[in-house]
């Protein structure tokens, strides 16, 4: 079931004088199964887009299809709990949410909130802890005794405990160490590949697009400006200059190379890949 | 959330926007008191038609006024409900079943309630009218001829400011963590007892924790650039009185005190 935006606006506080177009008229399909970066300047409406997906945010016009079900600028949507369920979303510093009194009480508090018994709920959340690699001997703390970093796998288990079939993430590394920002891309990878998930990361790290997602998407000023494969995005330089991003390392060197006059094709997206079209062009 | 207008600088190039917001502050505190002085339907009739110019003046639209009262029709309600049992002197207006409703009932409560509207309005119109930070300067120097008896009036004035400062990002917050909570499957509209209990519990204890947080971070930076409550300390932005202030005094003074005169000899 894929994602998708039919000519979606969205306006917020419209009719006042603080009123602010975010989205204008955006057409967007987002396929199962990938990877798909969101990127673009900070303002540029991002986050409102991932907001719609699990109608936090209805449309002031156009629909949504998420998940077999439409979301309208008209109607209020009925069993929102059903596609909440559906659509897994990971805010932006999601450690601000935690709440309950141990670690596994606050994780199994989102399948319980959608009819799960106790003791599944409590199965779910060992299983969302063990893969953000949390054991069991964190289970009876307190979530707000953790360091910055557990506490945003605490709260990223909460929402891998509900199982979601899309998962959509709002700049998920911020603010965590390179070691740990890996770890997380890494875990998302892995449920992107192992269990079919659809996967949705808003993020400035192009060094994380490169590495781990499938497909990009530039927002510029509320509208989508591109939408491309990641190869694509990443082969062209001059695609990445138009929508004023700064290039991963890899493919700044690939460009400073080929400036210096090294013939490396724009295939080359990284260092082994890079390494070799050297070794090739030296011999 | 977003409409919640009480408390609301609203940025406008009026008159009363750039009167001195001490003016402005003993003005209102002249006018409450004038609104507690019993000078019946005509009396308060002149206090509203004068706070209606001064709406006016301020270039503020009715519609925002409306909407500070809208909070109040719950009030109105609950004050007559009691109003109409307990009540039991004038004359009878309605007999329905031998349930009496009292004439003083139904009067007893428009006073009131046209006591709350006019005092809603006021204060409104001061702080959609003044910038909080403004409003603060104007507390503590009005405070500061306490501090002979010990009001420590830079230090009230200091946590009113930071209180008015945190309310949007509070608000910002609260609206953040209830769509994070929302996306766990949190409903704040349905479910049973219990369910909501849980619900309204996910959203105040993040606000608590980030609260807290915030307090202390805050404390802390103002620490590191030096902050001392009790320094001496100038201010860029001077406050000055000029004629439109006395103006506006004058004829607030002179209309509580023409009030209180028809009071004390019973003309009204």
């Amino acid at each position: 079931m894929p994602i998708e935006f039919k000519q979606v606006s969205h306006e917020y506080s419209p009719n006042t004088p603080f009123a602010y177009k975010a989205l204008n008229e955006i057409d967007l399909e987002l396929a199962e199964g990938k990877i798909t970066a969101i990127v673009g300047a900070t303002g540029s409406g991002k986050t409102t887009i991932v907001q719609h997906l699990n109608a936090l945010l209805l449309p002031t016009q156009g629909e949504i299809v998420v998940v077999d079900k439409t979301i309208k600028s008209t109607e209020k949507p009925k069993n929102l709990k059903a596609l909440r369920k559906q659509v897994g979303l990971v805010f932006q510093f999601p450690e601000y949410q935690l709440f309950e009194e141990t670690i596994l009480k606050d994780v199994a508090f989102g399948p319980k909130n959608f009819g799960v018994s106790e003791e599944d709920a409590q199965e779910k959340a060992k299983e969302a802890l063990k893969m953000v690699g949390l054991d069991e001997t964190f289970y009876e703390r307190s979530p707000l005794d953790l360091s910055g970093g557990q506490k945003r796998r605490v709260a990223i288990a909460g929402i891998l405990a509900m199982d979601p079939q899309v998962l959509v993430l709002d700049e998920p590394t911020a603010g965590l160490d390179p070691q740990g920002a890996k770890q997380m891309m890494g875990l998302f990878e892995m449920l992107n590949k192992k269990h079919g998930k659809t996967i949705l990361v808003v993020t400035h790290d192009m060094e994380h697009v490169l590495d781990y997602c499938d497909e990009v998407v530039v927002v510029e000023r509320g509208k989508i400006a591109m939408h491309v494969s990641k190869e694509e995005f990443f082969e062209d330089a001059s695609l990445m200059v138009k929508a004023n991003i700064n290039p991963p390392a890899i493919i700044r060197m690939r460009t400073m190379l080929q400036e210096k006059g090294f013939a490396i094709p724009n295939t080359v997206l990284s260092l082994e890949a890079l390494v070799k079209a050297l070794k090739k062009g030296v011999a | 959330m977003k409409n919640i207008v009480l408390g609301r600088y609203i940025p406008l190039d009026s008159v009363i926007h750039k009167m001195d917001p001490r003016a402005k502050i003993i003005a209102m505190i002249t006018l409450l008191v004038a609104i507690f002085i019993d000078t019946g339907y005509i009396g308060y009739g002149i206090i509203a038609a004068f706070i209606l110019c001064a709406v006016f003046l301020a270039k503020l639209k009715l519609d925002f006024v409306w909407k500070a009262l809208k909070p109040m029709l719950f009030m109105l309600c609950f004050l007559l409900v009691i109003n109409v049992l307990v009540l039991k002197t004038g004359y009878v207006l309605v007999d329905i079943f031998g349930f009496k409703i009292y004439s003083d009932a139904i009067f007893q409560t428009l006073y009131i309630v046209i006591r709350l509207v006019l005092m809603i309005i006021i204060t409104t119109l001061l702080t959609a009218s003044t910038k909080p930070m403004d409003l603060t300067i104007a507390i503590e120097d009005l405070l500061s001829p306490f501090k002979v008896i010990g009001v420590p009036a830079h230090d009230i004035a200091m946590m009113i400011s930071i209180a008015l400062r945190f309310i949007p990002t509070l608000l910002e917050e609260s609206q953040r963590i209830m769509k994070a909570q929302e996306s766990r499957g949190v409903d704040l509209q349905e479910g049973s007892f219990k369910e909501k209990v849980m619900a309204i519990l996910s959203l105040i204890v993040p606000l608590f924790v980030s609260s807290f947080q915030r307090a202390d971070d805050l404390a802390n930076a103002m620490e590191a650039r030096g902050y001392n409550p009790g320094g001496k300390r100038v201010r860029y932005k001077q406050l000055k009185f000029v004629l439109r202030d006395y103006i506006m005094l004058l004829c607030v003074f002179g209309l509580v005190a023409g009030l209180i005169a028809t009071k004390v000899t019973g003309i009204l």
